[in-house]
């Protein structure tokens, strides 16, 4: 009883182990009650009841004021790596390309506006580099995850 | 009144349709396509679907809720917040059609809805202002160099507001003239988007201010009272995202002082029905008119709790004709508001989509919640993303913060990610704990943006109970339960036998 779920970018394998009628990892344990509720045991002896619910391929878990959101990674896969490509938050409209194809530029640099949910949005580059591909022009309408334009790090 | 139209959706339509079905008063919802599924419509008497697919094609299309009040004989048109709220030529449309129009007058909503024309009369009224500048030009290119030049006599840091604005849209501060050009076009872009209206106008920044405000109620015999202070100060980007009644701060000479401006500024524009007057408050016990909301606002709640006025209801009566019914007004307790966003903050407080795969929102003692979302419900890109306003009341500030603590750790929202971790810990924040928020507490506390504090035991627990749910294949919709196939059989399969 192995899964690998993703968190913050990595990789993590939980093997479970079958102890007192519940399931245990790292000294937590939990069994699952009549209705299907989470009933957990911390390692420091504390317990308290955990919400949990898959959409897609993610687990999205409450507990103690806490939400966890982890995506679970088939056996054998890693998580999708993106690249240097720079992926829509949420599905929106480009209002403006502010780079194109060549431009290098700085951390922190704007390169697109991007409007959803009538707020505008700036796209950013993360680290100094050079744009590779600018894929949207203004006016277009972009979905959830499109690759909006790619940048090359400088070395 | 007898029937009442219902000029918007979520959480604020959800709010004044209850309002008017406990006034037994008829209502009609309006609602587009994308809507179909909502909270809202559901509470109405009558919904009348929308054509079309923009926000500008439905709920800003006037002629189609004209004629939507008219097919339905509604009597009159509550707008709600937003959408065509402080839009004085549809409230002039609402009467020309011959129905009530429940808030103030045309001429009340055009003097106050446009911020630079609110500051004129305000300074007529003897009101103080923020000491700032006015620009009126239509075309573009004149505009932003007439904008670039007010900055330098208005000095930095500056605002940038959009004269029709509201919510944070179109308003950009400024601290240093090298960042003015893209804030300038910025500004316009998003006020001529959201409000089709360009024009900006330019005001110092206040910095360690406090934003009070104070809640109006004017009636037809000539009645003007103000139900107390809601502080504000806790705010991303211009939006309101804590709110607290009555200001931990506030003295009775202040809140007077405060009470007796903002009932001149409404007396001002013959203000009728339910307003708000928005002021600066300098450390220095100084205050300064911002601008005043012809209509009700979102953090109303709050006041409610602590007045016990329902501020809607009287909306209603006053626009029926009838005197408001609330006298002398105490404020008893403390109230708090938060705002729950469908938005990430550990990631620049993005705007987040997806299913309400759960929306547990607490309960018990002095917890009021105002939503139009429900379990089930689909959070999409085509609206404001706030979810629902989460209000407590308790005897004393110290007691309410307590108990927002305990309701926010029991609020379980699943499938979409919101703003609720960032709301918990801004309950433990030194400076709302002692009561000494600032308009930039929330820059000022996470200059690098929030992120939660980690915490590997109950990171692992949730590992834990993800790779369970995963084993006993807890997600699978035609899973039986864990137990009843080798548990105690269910009584209903039992009943179905012995009476087929």
């Amino acid at each position: 009883m192995q899964h690998r779920f993703s968190l913050k970018g990595e990789d993590v394998d939980v093997a479970l182990v079958r102890k007192n009628g519940g399931l245990s990892y790292q000294g937590h344990s939990v069994t699952v009650d009549a209705r299907g509720r989470l009933k957990l045991t911390l390692a420091d002896g504390s317990s308290c009841t955990a919400h949990a619910a898959k959409v897609g391929d993610v687990w999205w878990v409450h507990m103690q004021g806490r939400t966890f959101a982890l995506e679970r990674i088939e056996p054998g896969a890693s998580s999708q790596d993106h690249g240097d490509g720079l992926v829509a938050p949420m599905p929106g409209k480009i209002l403006e390309t502010l780079v194109k194809a060549g431009d290098t530029v700085e951390a922190g640099q704007p390169m697109m506006v991007l409007e959803a949910m009538k707020m505008e949005h700036r796209i950013v580059a993360a680290h100094a580099g050079t744009v590779v591909a600018v894929h949207f022009q203004s006016g277009d309408q972009v979905n959830q995850g499109a690759v909006l334009l790619e940048l090359e790090d400088t070395n | 009144m007898e029937k009442v139209l219902v000029a918007n959706r979520g959480e604020i339509a959800c709010r004044v349709l209850r309002a008017c079905r406990e006034a037994g008063i008829q209502t009609v919802a309006i609602c587009a396509a994308n809507d179909a599924g909502s909270m809202f419509p559901e509470l109405a008497d009558e919904v009348v679907m929308l054509q079309g697919d923009t926000i500008a094609e439905t709920y800003l299309n006037q002629s189609q809720l004209l004629e939507a009040a008219r097919s339905t004989g509604a009597q009159a048109i509550h707008p709600g917040f937003g959408f065509l709220s402080e839009r004085a030529d549809f409230a002039q449309a609402v009467l020309d059609a011959g129905l009530i129009w429940i808030g103030p007058s045309p001429h009340a909503i055009e003097k106050m809805g446009d911020k630079m024309t609110a500051r004129k009369t305000m300074k007529a009224a003897g009101v103080p202002v923020i000491p700032g500048e006015e620009i009126e030009l239509e075309d573009e290119a004149a505009a932003l160099s007439a904008l670039e030049e007010a900055a330098q006599r208005v000095g930095y840091p500056l605002l940038l507001k959009a004269s029709s604005g509201g919510g944070g849209k179109g308003m950009r501060a400024v601290t240093e003239p090298s960042g003015f050009a893209e804030a300038a076009a910025g500004a316009r872009r998003e006020a001529i988007a959201a409000f089709g209206d360009g024009r900006i106008y330019i005001e110092r920044l206040l910095t360690g201010s406090k934003h009070i405000e104070i809640q109006i109620i004017a009636d037809r015999t000539g009645h003007t009272v103000h139900l107390g202070e809601r502080e504000c100060s806790v705010q991303r980007r211009h939006q309101k995202v804590f709110e607290e009644a009555p200001g931990p701060t506030m003295t009775p000479a202040i809140r007077e002082a405060m009470g007796e401006a903002a009932v001149a500024a409404a007396k001002a524009v013959d203000y009728e029905g339910a307003g708000t007057v928005e002021f600066l408050l300098a450390p220095n016990g100084e205050f300064f008119f911002l601008e005043m909301n012809t209509r009700i606002q979102v953090e109303h709640p709050v006041t409610e709790m602590v007045t016990g006025v329902d501020i809607v209801r009287e909306q209603l009566r006053i626009a029926a004709g009838e005197p408001m019914s609330c006298g002398t007004v105490q404020m008893r307790g403390h109230a708090i508001e938060v705002r729950l966003y469908a938005e990430d903050p550990a990631n620049g407080f993005l705007p987040s989509i997806g299913p309400l795969a759960v929306f547990c929102p607490p309960e018990g003692p002095g917890i009021r919640l105002d939503t139009g979302v429900r379990e089930g419900d689909d959070v999409t890109p085509n609206y404001d993303p706030m979810l629902a306003k989460l209000i407590v009341w308790a005897p004393s500030r110290v007691e309410a913060l307590e108990r927002m603590r305990r309701a926010l750790d029991e609020f379980v929202v699943l499938g979409t990610t919101t703003n609720v971790a960032f709301l918990r810990d801004l309950c433990d924040n030194e400076d709302v704990v002692s009561g000494s928020t600032t308009t930039t507490t929330i820059d000022d506390t996470w200059p690098q943006g929030w992120s939660p504090v980690e915490h590997e035991a109950l990171t692992q627990a949730a590992l834990l109970s993800a790779a369970a749910g995963e084993t006993l294949g807890l997600h699978r919709p035609s899973r039986s339960g864990p137990s009843s196939a080798d548990g105690p059989s269910s009584p209903f399969s039992t009943l179905s036998r012995r009476f087929p």
